[in-house]
């Protein structure tokens, strides 16, 4: 697998300011990420004056500059060309390496999430994650998860079907045709996929009360309705 | 701080909830409400008009006012500062231009492309599929504000220029409330202004996010955005690139749940951005807007620096007896894009219509239910946009890894047709079900790469 060849990391002073990856990495579906571990300020900002109060003034003419933040070593690999990566640098052994693409992808997302850059037009990126194939995607990243949730079925089932036989006597086939059990199959099914980890069950019942919060909040005026 | 290029459609075909009913939002003036015309509310006394007080001059005022004094409403208008350049993204649909019969020469620039741009800096170009008559209108609040004003007192509004105070409630059921404000007078030289009261039936709150009338009736809080902007005037070659271009930057440095823009104005550019959930890091997310277009802005000079609360909700009550509340005021501010112009004007209008038609002209007393009509009627019409909106946020603005599906998405021309459609015109139009069925099918594609990737970029350390 082709190195990357990009020359440095980002300076570790810019590291510590961002947040630490792996408490955002878990924002599960809630709307608002939590508050991360905290960042200071930038060394380089100027102390800011106090923010004028609405109700008072809307806003006021700047008089103070501040000073320029120190220029960031900006993003660079040799297979980064012109906005987007370029597949033939990617070869391995006539086809192209999606894996390394996807790799390549994600440290520059990573450096760009570290070390925000500033645009220009004539640098655009264009790259869309979509001319990687599907199947490349479903290699790396579904099937080890496939694997691990079958498995857990695999051990669920064998298990349910044992104990059920030993305290009803009803063998397996016999167990396929009660309604019920069909019932408990499907929501043994239903929560390997969706209850990975304890913290999951919170998420179901947060997402719950999240899809509905908008819709109160607009109904909250009809709720004192005087009734004539 | 109005916007747009939200996936509308995305979100339409994907998690378009069952109870949601996607009428086309078009027309629906009260027609139905003028046969119920408040018989039963009695006559006013030796053939006197109903009288309104209109607090505030903004879009939501200044469409209130003119309408109900166009109704036979004897009207007063009540704005603290006449030449005011209230701090906002200054952009407005296509639908407001043609609904509120605006002159063109109120619109400063007209625009027809917008740029989206990611946390990793992946840039989408929409405004591809704009026919030549569409664009985003972008004007000058002081502009707007004093010409809708100025058509109200055309149509017979009363325009005072006062700070409004506080009110008492009336004891009797008809009886009128006592507005108290402070008047300015240039010409009686008093600095502070003098106090005055005047009697009304009937008082409609349009003084934006931080009303007075909202809390003297009691109407509750409701979480807010802050909006920061720096008008930055840049040099004319760096201008030109803004000529009909806006800019959308998403990212957790530029905000953790809304976005940082550049928007062009008159002659300058407004650089911003905004948060709810992190307001004491605003400066430091400015700072981020301002590194990401360095490029384009460098060279410029900040000429003025404003913020401003915005609603991201309706608040709880927005309605007390005869007095009621449009605009920021009641909290009709849509999420994803925080678009508050057109629902401003418009929520004035309906409720200046409402009141028109519950008085018959302005010859009977009005009632609450009446104003509750208005509530019902402007509910009902854009619930579904509001909706869709608020779905678009939770799904695209919850990570950077969604933020990057967003902005993918955003290539897409059915996407980009879609989202046009609904906020050029503020209508869900249903599309090609087969189209929807592809969209969705690409979004969730998007999405999963993008949390994908993500994963990924957990594991690799710099």
């Amino acid at each position: 697998m082709a190195m990357a060849t990009s020359t440095f990391s980002p300076p570790a002073s810019q590291l510590a300011l961002r947040r630490q990856p792996g408490a955002a990495g878990r924002y599960h579906l809630l709307s608002f990420p939590r508050l991360r571990a905290a960042a200071e300020e930038a060394p380089v900002e100027a102390p800011s004056k106090p923010l004028p109060s609405p109700a008072a003034s809307n806003g006021a003419a700047v008089k103070a500059k501040e000073p320029e933040p120190t220029p960031l070593p900006r993003f660079r690999d040799s297979r980064w060309v012109n906005g987007t990566w370029d597949l033939k640098q990617f070869d391995k052994s006539g086809a192209v390496d999606w894996d390394a693409v996807i790799d390549a992808e994600a440290r520059r997302r990573k450096w760009l999430e570290d070390c925000p850059e500033a645009t220009s037009p004539d640098e655009a990126v264009v790259f869309d994650t979509s001319i990687i194939p599907w199947w490349a995607w479903m290699k790396r990243f579904h099937l080890p998860e496939a694997e691990k949730l079958n498995g857990r079925a695999a051990m669920i089932g064998f298990f349910m079907a044992y104990f059920v036989d030993s305290l009803t006597g009803v063998g397996l086939v016999d167990q396929m045709g009660n309604f019920f059990c069909k019932t408990l199959l499907f929501v043994a099914v239903a929560g390997v996929l969706l209850v990975r980890k304890n913290e999951d069950i919170e998420t179901v019942k947060k997402l719950i009360d999240e899809t509905t919060f908008y819709d109160k909040q607009w109904q909250a005026t009809w709720q004192d309705e005087p009734k004539n | 701080m109005a916007s747009l290029s939200s996936s509308a459609a995305a979100a339409r075909a994907t998690f378009m909830p069952s109870s949601c009913q996607s009428r086309p939002a078009g027309g629906g003036r009260m027609a139905r409400l003028v046969t119920r015309a408040a018989a039963s509310s009695p006559k006013l006394p030796s053939g006197r008009r109903l009288r309104v007080a209109v607090v505030g001059g903004g879009p939501a005022g200044g469409a209130a006012a003119e309408a109900l004094a166009k109704g036979g409403v004897e009207t007063v208008l009540i704005e603290r500062k006449l030449d005011n350049c209230k701090p906002c993204g200054g952009a407005i649909p296509l639908c407001m231009v043609s609904e509120f019969d605006l002159p063109l020469d109120l619109i400063d620039r007209k625009v027809r492309k917008m740029k989206m741009i990611s946390p990793s800096n992946v840039a989408v170009d929409i405004g591809g599929t704009l026919a030549p008559h569409e664009y985003i209108g972008m004007i000058r609040r002081e502009v707007l504000d004093a010409y809708l004003r100025s058509r109200a007192e055309g149509a017979g509004a009363e325009v005072v220029n006062g700070l409004f105070l506080r009110y008492e409630a009336p004891k009797e059921p008809n009886g009128s409330y006592l507005v108290h404000y402070n008047h300015y007078d240039s010409s009686s030289g008093k600095a502070g202004g003098e106090k005055r009261t005047f009697e009304v039936d009937a008082i409609v709150g349009a003084d934006g996010a931080n009303s007075r009338v909202a809390k003297e009736m009691g109407a509750g809080d409701y979480e807010y955005a802050i909006a920061f902007q720096e008008r930055v005037k840049i040099p004319d070659d760096k201008m030109k690139y803004y000529e009909e271009r806006a800019e959308m930057y998403v990212g957790d440095d530029v905000s953790p749940d809304f976005y940082g823009w550049v928007f062009p104005k008159c002659d300058h550019v407004a650089v911003g951005t905004g948060t709810v959930t992190h307001k004491p890091d605003i400066k430091k997310f400015q700072a981020a807007t301002r590194l990401r277009a360095k490029d384009r802005i460098e060279g410029g000079k900040i000429i003025r620096v404003e913020a401003h609360p915005i609603p991201e909700h309706p608040r709880p009550k927005r309605v007390a007896g005869r007095v009621t509340l449009v605009g920021d005021a009641a909290g009709y501010v849509t999420k994803c894009s925080g678009e508050g112009i057109y629902f401003a004007a418009k929520s004035g209008l309906m409720c200046a219509e409402a009141i028109v038609a519950g008085s018959a002209n302005g010859t009977r007393m009005v009632e609450e239910s009446d104003l509750r009509k208005y509530l019902a009627e402007f509910d009902r019409l854009y619930w579904p946009t509001y909706k869709v909106l608020d779905v678009l946020q939770k799904v695209f603005y919850r990570s950077n890894a969604a933020r990057e599906a967003f902005v993918e998405m955003c290539a897409d021309d059915y996407v980009q047709k879609m989202t046009f459609d609904s906020y050029l015109y503020k209508r869900v139009v249903p599309g090609n079900p087969l189209d929807d069925i592809k969209l969705a099918v690409n979004t969730i594609g998007s999405l999963v790469r993008a949390t994908a990737l993500r994963r990924e970029m957990e594991k690799v350390s710099l």
